[in-house]
């Protein structure tokens, strides 16, 4: 046999293994309960790092250096690059790995591309039990970068231990905007670019305006592309992550539950308007011919109780 | 609506060390339209990042772009690749301009599908659907 197929194997087992949680059924679920149990046995504890923020702000490009850095101090790091998938061809453009390195012989390190598929969020569902299966296979920090609009902040702030906002030096203007949604969310705000003109005054104005205090997050300027102040981020996020305990393994299994949950529900509502279930009653309860009450429980199996 | 299938896995590379993708991106672009998960890569990739890209995504397709003739002999050294890795269901297709005497020596080396210049992207998709592996 020669030797790179043993070389591939974990991290084709992986891969596969992510794969089979992607199609929700029974096979994932034993997949999840097999890495949930590797992990108990193993202790394994890793970080996992949600990285949000407009497209182009360079998060991939971010996820690359924090990885290499971590890499280079000796940790096994995963990244999880999440894109939309077209809601009318079902299709996605998966372009983040243009951004990261491969290192085909480095089997601390691990990259995988995830299309959002049904999700109705920016998050695929499927996210939570990638970092379940990643952190058994002994990654100990698993970056996940996401689709960068609309919800994302809810889904990653649900699964991450920590959340980094990425931000361009071009966002100034719109700090007070800004503000509402990153202290939602962020534990970590930071601007990237800064060999670019623009970026310290981005700094200069969020440092104002997000007032610090208990409960503000940390601010830093960074550059992915320079490689400069990536050190000091990660410790940050070290530090960050330690403050929040070993809640960890429990938060991930808890994100799977509600998007398990988010995906049944989503995929009843595609069925009922598909099918025309859903107009029908509508029509109905508008007509006066059958009643409001029931409706949740008829087109969506919700319990007679829900929906009185 | 019923279950939809899960979508067929193509990785979108482009071996060798020229600096042109127009191409490779339309084509990512036009299949991702024709409902296919597409990772693209970029540009200049060696063979062996090409194969630890495909085994980490677990894609059912590598598609190779190519420019020349001297860029057709990077392609067998990736079916070579995948297997070593144990990813020999996973199959290697080329586009580009890849002269006809070349062909049968590409075919022999496993290439399944060879797209020429002329080839529309619904062509190309339902070649895919036709020869990748099931789930
Ligand atoms: N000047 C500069 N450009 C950067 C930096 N980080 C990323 N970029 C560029 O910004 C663009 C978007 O980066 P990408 O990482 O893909 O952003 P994402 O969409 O948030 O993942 C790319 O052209 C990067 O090369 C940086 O620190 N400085
Ligand atoms: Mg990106």
């Amino acid at each position: 046999m020669p030797a790179d197929v043993k070389h591939f194997a974990a991290r084709r087992e992986l891969a596969q293994a992510i794969s089979t949680v992607e199609r929700p059924g029974a096979a994932a679920n034993q997949r999840i309960q097999v890495a949930l149990a590797t992990s108990a046995a193993e202790s394994r504890h890793a970080l996992v790092v949600g990285i949000t923020g407009a497209p182009g702000a360079g998060k991939s490009s971010l996820a690359a250096v924090l990885a290499d850095v971590a890499r280079s101090a000796g940790r096994r790091v995963a990244i999880l690059a999440i894109d939309p998938s077209s809601h009318e061809s079902g299709g996605a453009l998966l372009g983040d790995r243009v951004r990261i390195d491969e290192h085909p012989d480095d089997e601390g390190r691990f990259t995988r591309s995830i299309a959002t598929r049904g999700s109705g969020h920016s998050l695929a569902y499927v996210t939570a039990a990638a970092t379940i299966l990643v952190e058994a296979a002994g990654f100990d920090l698993i970056l996940v970068e996401t689709v960068g609009a609309g919800q994302a902040e809810i889904g990653i702030a649900r699964l991450a231990d920590v959340v980094l906002v990425v931000e361009g030096p071009e966002s100034g203007d719109e700090v007070q905007a800004m503000k509402a949604g990153i202290l939602e969310v962020a534990d970590i705000v930071v601007v990237n670019k800064s060999d670019r003109p623009g970026a310290q005054a981005t700094f200069d104005r969020l440092r104002t305006g997000l007032a610090l205090g208990a409960g503000a997050p940390e601010l830093l300027l960074v550059s992915a592309s320079a490689s400069a102040g990536i050190t000091e981020l990660l410790t940050t996020i070290d530090e960050v992550g330690s403050r929040r305990g070993i809640r960890g393994r429990i938060r991930r299994v808890e994100a799977h539950l509600i998007a398990a949950a988010e995906a049944h529900m989503d995929a009843q509502v595609r069925e009922a308007t598909a099918s025309g279930a859903l107009t029908t009653r509508a029509e109905q309860i508008v007509a006066g011919s059958a009643p409001l009450a029931g409706a949740l429980s008829d087109l969506f199996g919700f319990s007679e109780d829900s929906d009185a | 609506m019923a279950e939809r299938a899960t979508p067929i896995r193509v990785l979108i590379a482009k071996p060798g060390l020229d600096g042109h993708d127009r191409g490779a991106k339309v084509l990512a672009r036009g299949l991702r339209d024709e409902g296919f998960e597409v990772i693209y890569t970029g540009l200049r990739r060696t063979v062996d990042a090409i194969v630890s890209a495909a085994v980490e995504e677990d894609v059912d397709v590598v598609g190779c772009s190519i420019l020349s003739g001297a860029h057709a002999t990077l392609l067998p050294k990736v079916v070579v690749g995948l297997r070593d890795a144990g990813a020999s269901d996973v199959i290697v297709v080329a586009g580009g301009i890849i002269p006809e005497a070349d062909r049968p020596a590409l075919e022999e080396a496993g290439i399944s599908g060879i797209f020429g210049p002329g080839t529309t992207i619904p062509e190309v998709a339902s070649f895919l659907r036709a020869h990748a592996r099931r789930r």
